[in-house]
């Protein structure tokens, strides 16, 4: 059944493709919500250049902070590509040389999430406070749900390994989808939001403190640390967006061909950019949730993957 | 085998040295303690290292006509001692800095009691790990109970200390009743006291009676390990011990009762053949589970530093148990389910020890705080990193540890545990696959929940500004107490950046108990660096991963953000006041503890019910507000639902009783003939 295994460099390739074309996807993103807007929005290519901005410019630290505050996106941006280094991306089937599977994925991006909760509460503002407080309330809601989604597509495949689960689906996914598949799916659609930090869980176009939550721990982190801090979510949008559709729609192939990969590598644009899509159309379409209504939207979430595993299991 | 002598040496004349010197007695009482924990290492890691199903033993002087006291060192044992060991090397480094530190003013008998009671404390451990008859492990089990409660009423001479050792004496009594309750159930049908006699006895057993005597066993150390609802004392005494005993009680004293349990469930009730009665494992599991998630959700709400560490080591033995629960529910089950058992007691035996050094560290780090400011609760500290920073980076270093994020040693024992019950779940079809994954879901909950606690623990004590002159004139802990908490520190990294050579010491006892393959021969098949979980029922090659790649790989890209982190001008950066919205900061901008988990507290308010009172006082109209006073509590719900009841029953029955007993001795006589009378009559019809 796992007949292809990636070697290194492959690995490593798919992780660096993902860190540049990170901040493209949210240029698409912002475009199209411009777009849906009646706006014209700024080009696709805008995060790049902010962030050649910010890596160009000097650091304002604030007082307060402690010796962590400078190392805090540094770590950041570490957890975050590592996490980017176990999603497939060209093609199926596990890497030559085992690292880690979805739940190692998953506790990844705990980690940065935990870091930047820490350096948000060093420079002491309320701002920063108030937004660590928040995301570490939504994250553990988050998480349970998003593990329930991928045990319901592992117990189906025997393993955790997301190279090894894209190709345990095979190529011809939504025709062998079974009602598990769909609910878990319609879960996943409910967690991206809430993953990627988007509307209704939380904004991303805005510093206002009633409705942040990402954007607040942010503040006091300036210069090539903001920039660090910036490309480090980029990324972990598109980690997420590669995570479903690995679990999903792994339409990748396992051949090792200059063709197969750039079969891949079409595959993969596409699907990413349905589900960004999805997230444009979404953040266009509804309000900003209150935050103590956020636990019963992900509930709805939580159903869902519940009833998915329990069609699994049963 | 001579070491195990030496071992007993070091511990016996450590409290003797203790009981004779003065102040001395810190210096030389700890370092018996540590040469006692050093030849405990050597012992154990003989045993574990040694050929397999090898067991020491080792007779003891006959101090009781009736029983014949032994030791006996098997992989279980040793695997224990181990652990014990560990934390008392950290402890016994750590100690005499922080006993002098802490409390200058404590007399030399105070402190050579508490150096006593430490050595005592620890002897009685190891010893209790190595026991081999019935005898010896009980009277073990009480001097720990007895010397920790005299170290837990050792520091402050309040009245809140003394009530947690009123309730830790009451509560762990009521446990050791059970305890012995089994134990001579099992001595009486052998006739000796010794486990394999009692094996042997227990080998005919009925199936209710065996699984009475296991419930009254597993009651017995549930109580001593903190297992929801028979928590309640934990969080009162853990704290109230000096910070390194705290440490010890957290990370080993309830490992002891976890000892107990695998040693009754596996070894001494197990029937001779064919699985365990399932209502032992989901009884484990589920009670795991509970402890898990409501021991992180009360850690949430503490403000109390080392309250919340011991909240949170309620949260890690459900981790524990929901292991210990899945191995039992799988051991000896026909296909891969013997596999699948050895990968679950594997995730329970790592996260022991995982969880003795990392809850070791965070209670040293804590105590290092608490010698420095005398403050225990987090909202007065605030600014600490800056003034503590060796204790910040390892308090931080264990934050991460607990709350099972890569790539330290919590996640490794978390994502084995993880690998077992999805197994498992994929084992059982039906409402037991279910249950099982619905445990999955509960651990990813608590692992959520315990990076919250801690990025708030770790934020409000050591980020943003000192709240109080207590933090801002705060320094760092002595060099003792810092090698203390690095010896911690290293273990969680070398246990989650290489765990697979821990996997070696394993193997005795997985296969010891389990009479199946040994850790090493499933979770480290592809070489030490990779670990697999035997997801093999599909056919599918095992989940695998390995944390020495993953962390080469952070430490690498690590190093290119941070050259991409000094920018493109690598001009030494400027420093500003935080942005409060233009008003000139101070310490009442920084976000406190109540505020971090107050979200946490409305999304979990069925849980918590939590009481808010606010009263205004004003001058005249409603307008002007002289003060504002703000009080609230949440309760802890086994304590309101079933501690208070019980308490409203025993006072209404002792009423009763003080209004039958009327103060005139031939009333009492009557009542002694009249229960004589009825004890001879059962016992006539029991002939």
């Amino acid at each position: 059944m796992i007949t292809g295994e990636s070697p290194l460099g492959l690995v490593l390739l798919e992780m660096a493709l993902l860190v540049l074309l990170g901040p493209l996807v949210t240029g698409i993103i912002q475009k199209l919500k411009a777009r849906l807007q009646c706006r014209q929005g700024a080009g696709v290519l805008q995060p790049y250049r902010d962030l050649a901005k910010l890596f160009r410019k000097g650091t304002v630290q604030a007082e307060t902070a402690s010796g962590f505050f400078w190392s805090i996106p540094v770590l950041v941006l570490a957890a975050t590509v590592a996490a980017g280094a176990l999603v497939p991306v060209l093609r199926a089937g596990p890497p030559a040389f085992p690292m880690g599977d979805a739940l190692m994925l998953l506790g990844l991006l705990a980690l940065a999430r935990f870091l930047t909760a820490v350096g948000a509460l060093d420079a002491g503002g309320a701002f920063g406070g108030m937004g660590a407080s928040r995301e570490m309330t939504i994250a553990p809601l988050v998480e349970p749900v998003l593990m329930m989604v991928v045990f319901s597509t592992a117990v189906a495949a025997g393993t955790t390994e997301l190279g090894a689960l894209a190709a345990h689906r095979g190529t011809s996914w939504i025709l062998g989808w079974s009602a598990a598949d769909f609910l878990g799916f319609a879960a996943m659609l409910v967690l991206l939001p809430a993953e990627t930090g988007r509307i209704p869980v939380d904004n991303p176009d805005t510093h206002l403190e009633l409705t942040m939550l990402h954007e607040g721990m942010l503040l006091e982190h300036s210069g090539p640390g903001l920039g660090c801090m910036a490309l480090a979510s980029h990324t972990r949008q598109i980690v997420t967006l590669g995570l479903v559709s690995a679990l999903f729609f792994p339409v990748a192939t396992h051949g090792a061909g200059a063709t197969d990969l750039l079969l891949g590598a079409g595959a993969f644009a596409a699907k990413i950019l349905v589900l960004a899509t999805y997230l444009a159309l979404v953040e266009s379409s509804y309000a900003k949730l209150r935050l103590f209504r956020v636990p019963q939207y992900l509930a709805i979430g939580f159903v869902c993957a519940l009833t998915a595993l329990a069609l699994r299991i049963l | 085998m001579l070491l195990m002598a030496a071992c007993y040496g070091a511990g016996a004349l450590a409290s003797l040295l203790a009981r004779r010197s003065g102040r001395l007695a810190l210096g030389v009482g700890h370092l018996a303690a540590l040469a006692g924990a050093v030849a405990g290492l050597g012992v154990s890691l003989g045993v574990l290292l040694g050929d397999p199903g090898r067991t020491l033993t080792q007779a003891l002087p006959d101090l009781f006509p009736f029983a014949r006291l032994s030791l006996a060192v098997d992989g279980l044992s040793a695997f224990f001692l181990l652990v014990i060991s560990l934390v008392a090397v950290a402890a016994a480094l750590y100690g005499p800095a922080y006993l002098r530190a802490h409390s200058p003013a404590a007399g030399p008998a105070r402190q050579a009691a508490q150096v006593l009671a430490l050595n005592v404390f620890l002897g009685c451990m190891a010893f209790l790990v190595c026991a081999g008859d019935a005898m010896t492990f009980l009277l073990c089990w009480e001097g720990m109970t007895l010397a920790s409660y005299v170290l837990v009423v050792s520091e402050d001479r309040d009245g809140e200390n003394a009530r947690a050792g009123l309730l830790y004496m009451v509560m762990t009594h009521g446990g050791t009743a059970l305890l012995l309750i089994a134990f001579l159930a099992l001595t009486e049908r052998a006739g000796a006291f010794d486990f394999a006699a009692l094996r042997a006895a227990a080998g005919d057993l009925d199936g209710t009676t065996r699984t009475t005597l296991f419930f009254l066993a597993f009651g017995g150390f549930a109580t001593k390990a903190g297992v929801v609802p028979l928590h309640v004392w934990l969080p009162r005494a853990h704290p109230a011990a000096p910070s390194h005993v705290s440490a010890l009680m957290s990370g080993v004293m309830l490992k002891v009762a976890i000892y107990g349990m695998l040693r009754f469930g596996f070894d001494l009730l197990a029937p001779v053949a064919g699985p365990l009665p399932a209502s032992w494992g989901w009884t484990v599991l589920v009670a795991g589970t509970i402890s898990a998630v409501l021991g992180v959700l009360y850690a949430l709400q503490q403000h109390d530093l080392k309250r919340l560490l011991a909240f949170h080591s309620v949260e890690n033995i459900g981790i524990i148990l929901i292991g210990v629960g899945l191995a039992m529910i799988l051991w000896r089950t026909e296909g891969a389910g013997g596999v699948l058992a050895t990968v679950a007691l594997t995730a329970a035996l790592l996260h022991t020890v995982n969880h003795a050094a990392f809850k070791g560290l965070l209670f040293l780090a804590a105590g290092s705080v608490l010698c420095r400011t005398h403050v225990r609760n987090i909202e007065e500290l605030g600014g600490l990193a800056r003034r503590m920073p060796w204790t910040a980076g390892l308090f931080l270093l264990g934050a991460v540890a607990i709350s099972g994020l890569p790539p330290l040693n919590g996640f490794v024992s978390e994502w084995l545990t993880f690998q077992a019950l999805l197994g498992g779940a994929s084992r059982f079809h039906g409402p037991a696959g279910l249950g099982i994954v619905f445990s999955a879901a509960m651990l990813a909950l608590t692992g959520g929940l315990a990076a919250a606690c801690f990025a708030k623990a770790f934020g409000v004590t050591f980020l943003g500004r000192a709240r109080t002159p207590q933090a801002e004139h705060a320094t760092e802990a002595p060099p003792s107490m810092i090698a203390g908490m690095v010896w911690l520190g290293a273990l969680c990294v070398a246990l989650g950046v290489a765990p697979g050579y821990a996997m070696r010491l394993l193997d005795a006892p997985t296969a010891g108990l389990l009479h199946g393959p040994g850790a090493s021969a499933v979770v480290t098949a592809r070489g030490p660096l990779v670990l697999s979980a035997g997801l093999t029922l599909s056919g599918i090659s095992a989940t695998t991963i390995s944390m020495t790649v993953m962390a080469a790989l952070l430490i690498a890209l690590a190093a290119m953000a941070w050259i991409l982190r000094r920018g493109v001008r690598s001009a030494a950066p400027r420093t500003a006041p935080t942005w409060t919205s233009g008003m000139i900061p101070t310490a009442r901008f920084d976000y406190t503890a109540t505020a971090f988990a107050k979200p946490l507290r409305f999304v979990f308010a069925a849980l918590y019910r939590p009481r808010r009172e606010v009263t205004r006082e004003t001058a005249g109209t409603p307008y002007v507000v002289r003060r504002i006073r703000y009080a609230g509590e949440i309760v802890d719900l086994s304590e309101t639902q079933i501690y208070h009841r019980v308490q409203r029953g025993i006072t209404a029955l002792s009423r009763t009783i003080r209004a039958r007993s009327t103060g005139r001795i031939y009333g009492y006589i009557g009542f002694v003939l009249g229960t004589l009378f009825v004890a001879l009559l059962l016992f006539g019809v029991g002939q």
